[in-house]
């Protein structure tokens, strides 16, 4: 178990500026998300935490110790990795074993740490085989596996579901939850998929172009965002964010927020024109052309035909300055969204 | 197919099965014929020959049983010949393999890659040189007199070597040249072979803290071990077959110290024009190579991981 903080962390691949200055801390035993779009810098973080790239200049410390000029395999971390990268030419078994004679640990002690993480990940009955012969979920479960017997202070995880059908990734979802309780370890995870994010970590880190556009829990980042880029980034389909609505502020609803039939009480009611339904079951995606831009809905409210009015209570209305940054709903700009189609 | 239908398709005997089957035999007939009349035969024949006696020029040649063999056998002349190339080739292969794994490796490696390229091309050269110059220039480089390495040697306070002309270094100094000639060819297999590992997997063992020797040992050449094989058995049976080298510079001598299968076979056919012994040192070489080839494939087979 241990926190890890990062240190003015510079990365460049030569002139190609990855990450400019990060700053974060990790606190022991928390379950940590990192996402972002690809090429965000998520994964070169997580690879310069286990040490398989080194920063071109800044801290690492995990506990107290920097541990940027260490190997990675004395900084106490394990990693998952989105491939599995399991050595094919070994058993199960050895895979497990693998680290374990690396550090010299007793052979009656291996023994018994790989029969009781085997049982954890119900492999017990694959030991022998290769990992040619193993389905797409048993092989994570050898890397989980892998990683978990050298008891780490540090989990790191690369994506480590995207290679499994939807089925089988929802189920290791809930699988890496529990695992995470259960050690009660530190784990730093990766995912482009903001679903993921949001379902597994306690602590979320959005990262764009190297920089933490937020950091909170999955719950202050939905109903928070702190700028138009996580708003946008959090949720299916993404917020609405309009130009048009009030003078030099963008103006931003939830699609799922958003009713086509008069619930009272509304800030925002405009007019619009149905462009396309999409039936999900009881929700319906409804994208709507309105005076303002194309926005998307998303409802239980069945309306038949074209025209329709949109309605967003003011506690749902959100607004964000010309650069995206988050600001107060004033009296003022609610007024504008008010008198929308009084004046006009 | 029941008579039933049969019937209504006009031919009974000629389903679609069988037609689909002659097909296939039409397509494959010209490989075949051709096979047969340029491999399959040419063995036969050769089995034949290896039993009777006559030269190329006798017009009918006597079936003399394995007389050919006895007194190949009995000769302490092919026991040279024998042990000159199972010497030469276990030497060569042995020596090819691991400085071409090491030199691949090598070459592989993080750091200066464009170094590593330049070195690449400089060894993969001597592949392309055509063999008979290789030999003519090593002639003069190895020349005990006015040779280059012993100018060199001299120069240097050292004892000249006598490379060629003493039985004691005349095989060892064809098996350096052919390792400098191949060197680059067989490196180069087994880079790609190095190109193909995931780098993943050599991340998950630094992970695992593996020391760099057992990496190399435990991940590397397993992931490598198909290449190796093969580039094993395809060293193995053309160094069984030496002979463009022995013929330019030794001629089998100093004292038959460099007299190879081949290099017999031809003098006994050609010069000697002794056909019946040539042919049963060609059966001999078969036999070898097959055995060879059987054994690494049942000893080494087992340490091969295929994906």
């Amino acid at each position: 178990m241990s926190s890890i903080t990062l240190k003015n962390i510079h990365k460049a691949y030569g002139k190609e500026i990855i990450i400019p200055d990060l700053n974060f801390t990790i606190e022991d035993g928390s379950f940590t998300v990192l996402v972002g779009p690809s090429g965000c810098g998520k994964s070169t973080t997580l690879r310069m935490i286990a040490g398989l790239e080194k920063p071109t200049s800044g801290e690492i410390f995990i506990d107290d110790e920097n541990v940027v000029d260490v190997d990675p395999g004395k900084r106490g971390i394990a990693m998952v990795f989105q491939n599995y990268a399991l050595y094919p030419t070994m058993s199960v078994k050895d895979n497990i074993e693998f680290g374990l004679k690396n550090k010299k640990v007793p052979k009656e002690e291996r023994e018994q740490l790989i029969k009781d993480v085997s049982e954890v990940v119900g492999l017990t009955p694959y030991l022998s085989r290769k990992p040619s012969e193993l389905s797409g979920g048993q092989r994570q479960r050898v890397a989980l596996a892998r990683a978990m017997v050298k008891k780490p202070k540090v989990f790191l995880m690369d994506e480590p579901l995207s290679n499994l059908d939807a089925k089988l990734r929802q189920q290791m979802r809930v699988e890496l939850i529990e695992l995470h309780k259960r050690l009660g370890t530190t784990f730093i995870y990766v995912t482009h998929d903001q679903v993921e994010a949001m379902s597994m970590g306690d602590n979320i880190i959005l990262m764009d172009k190297g920089i933490i556009m937020q950091r909170s829990s999955p719950k202050e980042m939905y109903h928070n965002p702190q700028n138009a880029y996580t708003a946008q980034f959090i949720g299916t389909p993404p917020m609405n964010i309009v130009d048009d609505m009030v003078p030099e502020i963008k103006v931003g609803f939830r699609p799922e927020k958003t009713s086509l039939i008069d619930p009272g009480e509304s800030l925002l009611n405009i007019s619009g024109r149905v462009i396309t339904k999409e039936q999900l079951g009881a929700e319906m995606n409804y994208s709507i052309e309105t005076a303002y831009g194309k926005v998307m809905v998303k409802t239980e409210d069945d309306i038949e035909g074209e025209a329709c009015r949109l309605y967003v209570k003011e506690e749902h209305v959100f607004a964000f300055a010309k650069d995206g940054k988050r600001i107060e709903v004033t009296a003022e700009i609610k007024n504008a969204i008010r008198n929308l189609e009084k004046g006009a | 197919m029941s008579k039933g239908n049969a019937s209504k398709a006009k031919t009974g005997w000629w389903t679609h099965d069988r037609k689909d089957a002659f097909k296939g035999y039409i397509l494959i007939f010209p490989a075949i014929l051709l096979l047969t009349i340029f491999t399959v035969y040419p063995i036969f024949y050769l089995i034949d020959s290896s039993l009777r006696d006559g030269s190329l020029l006798s017009k009918k040649r006597n079936f003399i049983g394995l007389e050919n063999f006895i007194t190949l056998f009995k000769s302490v002349d092919f026991h040279t010949t024998l042990k000159n190339t199972i010497i030469y080739s276990i030497g060569l292969v042995i020596i090819l393999m691991v400085l071409a794994t090491l030199f691949a490796v090598w070459v592989n490696g993080k750091a200066q890659k464009h170094l590593n390229s330049v070195t690449l091309a400089a060894v993969f050269t001597p592949h392309i040189i055509s063999l008979v110059s290789v030999s003519t220039v090593f002639l003069w480089i190895m020349d005990p007199q006015i040779g280059a390495i012993n100018y060199v040697l001299r120069s240097i306070g050292m004892k000249p070597f006598p490379f060629l002309a003493s039985s004691k270094t005349a095989l060892a100094s064809l098996v350096g040249m052919m390792v400098w000639k191949s060197l680059g060819y067989y490196s180069l297999l087994i880079l790609a072979a190095l190109q193909g590992v995931p780098k993943e997997i050599y991340e998950a063992a630094e992970i695992d803290d593996t020391p760099k020797i057992r990496t190399f040992f435990r991940i590397t050449l397993p992931m490598i071990s198909p290449t190796l094989f093969f580039t094993t058995i395809v060293a193995t049976i053309s160094s069984f077959q030496v002979f463009e080298t022995v013929n330019l510079m030794t001629q089998g001598g100093p004292v038959n110290s460099t007299n190879t299968l081949v290099y017999q076979i031809y003098s006994d056919a050609f010069k000697y024009l002794k056909l019946g012994p040539a042919t049963a040192e060609a059966v001999v070489l078969l036999g070898l190579v097959g055995i060879l080839t059987i054994l690494y494939f049942v000893f080494l087979g087992k340490k091969v991981h295929y994906q």
